[in-house]
């Protein structure tokens, strides 16, 4: 006779359950207004700027060095994550340069390195483990064959980084972000005048174009098994 | 949330589809706003580790591959692992390898849960009573020296699962330099008796089959496809075969008691009386009528009608397999684990051995084997004739300390041998483990080893197929704890206590295993070659191939001393067979801790995570029996209580139980899991060699009033698909031979 009530009560029980975990579940928000990630604190303070950043005519000491990203970040270009670059790498200009040597950063740095310990970096671009983001694809396209500055075509998902100290998150990395990129019209000519073989049929799942110009655009692909894979 | 209280009770009321579809659509929903804000990102919370120092082909989300050997059985397979981000994730073949070219079977590919088993030992332990306490490896080795000062060799007893290879040579040396002869090598599953009647019949222990060249194969129980000898080769040998010769297909005949995985790819399965394999051989001989001289005196009592009253085959069945065997040649005769393990074991591989012979088979698909030119790094072999003097030792309370090594005889002797209690007697037992398994557990000193995967190491296979070769294996990453070691440097640091001078200039056995590969370069293949580059060449290729020294191979199987026993009387009170089924992916039981392998369904039973007991469905219905009851099987010995299986594929006078599981320790995934039937084997040995006659233990089986769901992947029995039988099922006798020749 309490049949009818066994079922409310279990479903009323397990959405209490559940939303309790949801609830209890504390998680940085996504996004913030204004898109901005945390800011995360690193063992490292890294100054992208000081690397990175423009140099500064008037005196060398204090702008930066226009260092390419691809320097460091030298996996970006060969696979589907960027990764991090090893320690070996920090230390290979640094055991050079005497001037910062006694920096309180780089003393850190080496630290680490007499210990042969990695530095415990903390993630600050993430995203969900069903979305497969491939680095090695975006720079083949806007850095190798459009032709792009690295700066602009790594800034395009990652601000401005030449500005920043430790980098932040600068975009929301949603798909609906994603998506708003994948949807426009791209040129499938080089900024050089070089057409990008077969790309704007891949890209858009359209034959080909005839006659390939400077006014043929294509979209990113949109097929949902390009990044859930 | 739903607990298991509110399931059974939901359970034990109808529950129809609508409530069903309700709870589903509830709970979906449920998760559905779960879903919200718990997304997998952790922007600033999780740790992004790049490496100190990586070589340019070590890039992040790439994999780089490493040859290594598989330790998963002792076929020697080569393995390529790919690693990424310093991990090891998958292993494959390696397509070099002539024994499995690039395959791998499931056991092999398990081999990565072997590795990141968390239910591995990881620290030295030492017995504080009933309790361990972890110590340091130098405390270790500083109590082993400790307890040898002042024994004598023969109060030092080493037992070991086979081993080759270097760690051989380095075993030998360290029991030479404690003075012992004390070494026992057991394999709980090995063709021990078939070896012996080999080396009788062809002078070798192991010739090379050739299924690829046969056209008709008659294995008498071998599982050549599951778990006998070489799986993975014979699969591939075995395709060939069934492609055939001039298009015509292989014919393959399995005479067994218990279906194996063999078996239930056959064109032709007989179920045979357990322990008359012998006696159908000789009936097919004498039906054959190729014989001459004191073969055809021998075989000459064996008639159809005599053969075919006690084996339970039929008289037309003798006559089709003498047809095809006279009408195809060359064949090839197997015998396997179903015709050796009983205390005539040898007379019936002999006699399966003498049919090879009279049907001309010595010299074309029985080949001479080739084996490496360093015999002492030739595997050693054993099975329980071993494990009984060591057992016998014990009991006798002879030693002082036993090492235990690569075996878990606490789990896999003969519940007759008593051997935990034997085992107790001895005064420190020292067991280098991967896991607490039933004999670590037992021992005094518990050493960690590393896993195959993080070790160093040579093995040659017992079975070679083209040319010999010595396998390498090479740690495909850095050891996942820190305070695990490879056998080979626990050996160095052992003997170090004894022949310091000798052994100084190897800091480590790597160093050992460099030095005395490179010592031998230009036997191995790299005369001429610099160190460096042929080392790395080793390295890269995990395989040494080497022009090896066949062993000729001689036909004389002869009907001198073959004489088989008469029919044996039912046994009242014991009146079935109890045969120990092997299963190709459980084997002894040492790797039931890899869940894969647990959670892999048997290919004939489609069981998972359980034992079970296989009864034929007539004799079930005889004792009243259905699928899912709990029975008691008893033996001389003990007893166990598992789920019934009802199996056409077994012989009615048999049951079988599969071996592996059982495990009242070793690790989450192994422990509480199934029945151990190794528990309740009797003591009765072969006669010939003294080996565990597996299959002769007799049983009675009694029902306990429990039934349980078997869990299974397979429908019912004789379901319907659309409204048809998934497969139609013919008996043998309507089979029309003549159709398949």
């Amino acid at each position: 006779m309490y049949r009818f009530l066994r079922f409310p009560i279990l479903l009323v029980g397990l959405f209490l359950g559940v939303s309790s975990f949801a609830a209890n579940n504390s998680q940085p928000a996504l996004t913030t207004e204004d898109s901005l990630g945390p800011q995360v604190q690193q063992p490292i303070e890294f100054p992208h700027n000081r690397h990175a950043g423009l140099k500064d005519p008037s005196d060398p000491a204090k702008g930066g060095m226009e260092i390419n990203c691809q320097y460091c970040h030298t996996y970006a270009r060969r696979s589907a994550v960027a990764g991090i670059p090893p320690l070996q790498k920090c230390i290979g200009c640094h055991q050079n340069i005497e001037s910062v040597k006694d920096k309180p950063r780089i003393v850190e740095l080496f630290k680490y390195w007499d210990a042969k310990k990695a530095i415990p970096w903390k993630k600050v671009h993430d995203l969900p483990d069903f979305v497969r983001f491939n680095h090695e694809r975006h720079i083949k396209r806007f850095v190798e064959q459009q032709d792009r500055p690295v700066q602009e075509a790594c800034g395009y998902c990652h601000g401005d980084v030449k500005e920043m100290t430790v980098a932040r998150r600068q975009k929301s990395l949603a798909m609906g972000w994603c998506a708003s990129c994948h949807e426009k019209d791209h040129p499938v000519v080089a900024q050089s005048g070089t057409p990008i073989a077969g790309q704007a049929y891949w890209y858009s799942f359209q034959k080909p174009a005839a006659a390939v110009d400077a006014n043929t655009k294509a979209r990113g692909p949109n097929d949902c098994w390009q990044c859930h894979k | 949330m739903i607990d298991s209280g509110s399931v059974k009770q939901l359970a034990g009321h109808p529950f129809d589809r609508r409530d069903f579809l309700k709870v589903l659509g509830w709970s979906g929903a449920a998760v559905a706003l779960s879903g919200c804000g718990n997304t997998s990102v952790e922007d600033g919370r999780e740790t992004v580790v790049s490496y100190v120092e990586a070589n340019d082909y070590m890039v992040p989300g790439i994999g780089v591959y490493f040859n290594s050997t598989c330790a998963q059985c002792d076929a020697g397979c080569s393995i390529n692992g790919r690693v990424r981000e310093g991990r090891v994730l998958k292993l494959e073949g390696n397509p070099d390898s002539t024994i499995n070219k690039g395959k791998l079977c499931g056991l092999g590919q398990a081999g990565v849960q072997h590795h990141y088993n968390p239910d591995r030992v990881r620290e030295p332990v030492l017995r504080n009573g009933t309790k361990g306490e972890t110590i340091t490896w130098e405390k270790a080795y500083a109590l082993i020296a400790e307890k040898l000062t002042g024994v004598k060799g023969e109060e030092i007893a080493f037992l070991s699962g086979g081993v080759s290879g270097h760690l051989k040579v380095l075993l030998g040396n360290y029991l030479d330099s404690l003075g012992t002869k004390n070494h026992f090598v057991y394999e709980a599953i090995a063709p021990s008796v078939v070896r012996a009647a080999n080396v009788k019949a062809f002078g070798v222990e192991m010739p090379r089959y050739r299924f690829d060249k046969a056209q008709v194969v008659l294995s008498f129980g071998a599982d050549f496809l599951g778990s006998w000898v070489s799986p993975v080769h014979f699969s591939q040998q075995y395709a060939q075969f069934r492609k055939g010769v001039n298009g015509q297909r292989g014919v393959l005949i399995q005479v067994e008691s218990k279906m194996t995985l063999t078996g239930a790819n056959a064109d032709r399965w007989l179920a045979v009386k357990p322990g008359t394999e012998g006696v159908l051989a000789l009936g097919i001989i004498n039906a054959l009528g190729m014989a001459t001289g004191d073969v055809a005196e021998l075989v000459k009592g064996y008639d159809k009608a005599r053969v075919s009253r006690e084996t339970g085959v039929s008289t037309g069945q003798i006559d089709k397999i003498a047809a095809l065997l006279k009408l195809r040649s060359p064949s090839l005769v197997l015998a396997g684990s179903a015709a050796e393990g009983y205390a005539h074991g040898s007379q019936n591989a002999a006699a399966i051995n003498l049919l090879n012979q009279v049907l001309g088979n010595v010299g074309k698909t029985i080949e001479a084997p080739v084996s490496v030119p360093f015999p002492q790094m030739a595997p050693s072999k054993g099975n329980t004739v071993a494990l009984k003097n060591l057992n016998d030792g014990l009991a006798a309370g002879k030693f002082k300390v036993v090492f235990n090594f690569a075996a878990n005889p606490v789990f896999t002797a003969p519940g007759a041998f008593k051997f935990k209690d034997n085992f107790a007697k001895a005064g420190f037992k020292v067991a280098f483990a991967h896991y607490l398994d039933e004999t670590a557990l037992q021992a005094d000193l518990v050493l960690p080893l590393d896993s195959a995967l993080e070790d160093w190491g040579t093995q040659v296979p017992e079975y070679m197929t083209e040319g010999a070769q010595i396998n390498i294996q090479q740690p495909l990453m850095e050891r996942l704890h820190a305070n695990t070691r490879g056998m080979g440097d626990i050996l160095l640091n052992l003997i170090k206590q004894k022949k310091a001078d000798e052994y100084k200039g190897f800091e480590d056995y790597y160093a050992y295993l460099r030095g005395a590969v490179l010592q031998n370069k230009g036997a191995l293949g790299g005369g001429g070659v610099e160190d460096d580059t042929f080392w790395n060449d080793t390295l890269t290729h995990g395989i040494v191939k080497l022009a090896g020294t066949t062993t000729s191979l001689s036909a004389h199987a002869s009907a001198a001393g073959l004489v088989l026993p008469a029919e044996v009387e039912a046994d009242e009170h014991f009146p079935l067979h109890l045969i120990p089924g092997v299963t190709a992916s459980l084997r002894d039981g040492r790797h039931t801790n890899q869940p894969w392998l647990q959670e892999s369904p048997d290919p004939l039973t489609t069981i998972v995570w359980d034992s079970w007991v296989e009864i034929h469905p007539k004799k079930a219905a005889e004792l009243g029996i259905v699928e899912g009851d709990i029975v008691q099987v008893t033996s001389k010995t003990g007893s166990v209580k598992a789920q019934v299986y009802l199996f056409p594929g077994i012989h009615p006078e048999a049951i079988s139980i599969p071996v592996g599981r059982g495990h009242d320790a070793m690790g989450r995934y192994a422990k509480g899991y199934g029945v151990n039937p190794f528990q309740i084997l009797d003591a009765v040995f072969e006669a010939a060699t003294g080996e565990l006659a597996m299959h002769e233990t007799r049983v009675k089986i009694s029902k306990t009033g429990q039934r349980v769901l078997v869990v299974k992947d397979e429908g019912a029995a004789g379901a319907l698909q659309m409204g048809r039988k998934i497969a139609a099922r013919v008996s043998t006798d309507q089979v029309d031979l003549s159709k398949e020749v």
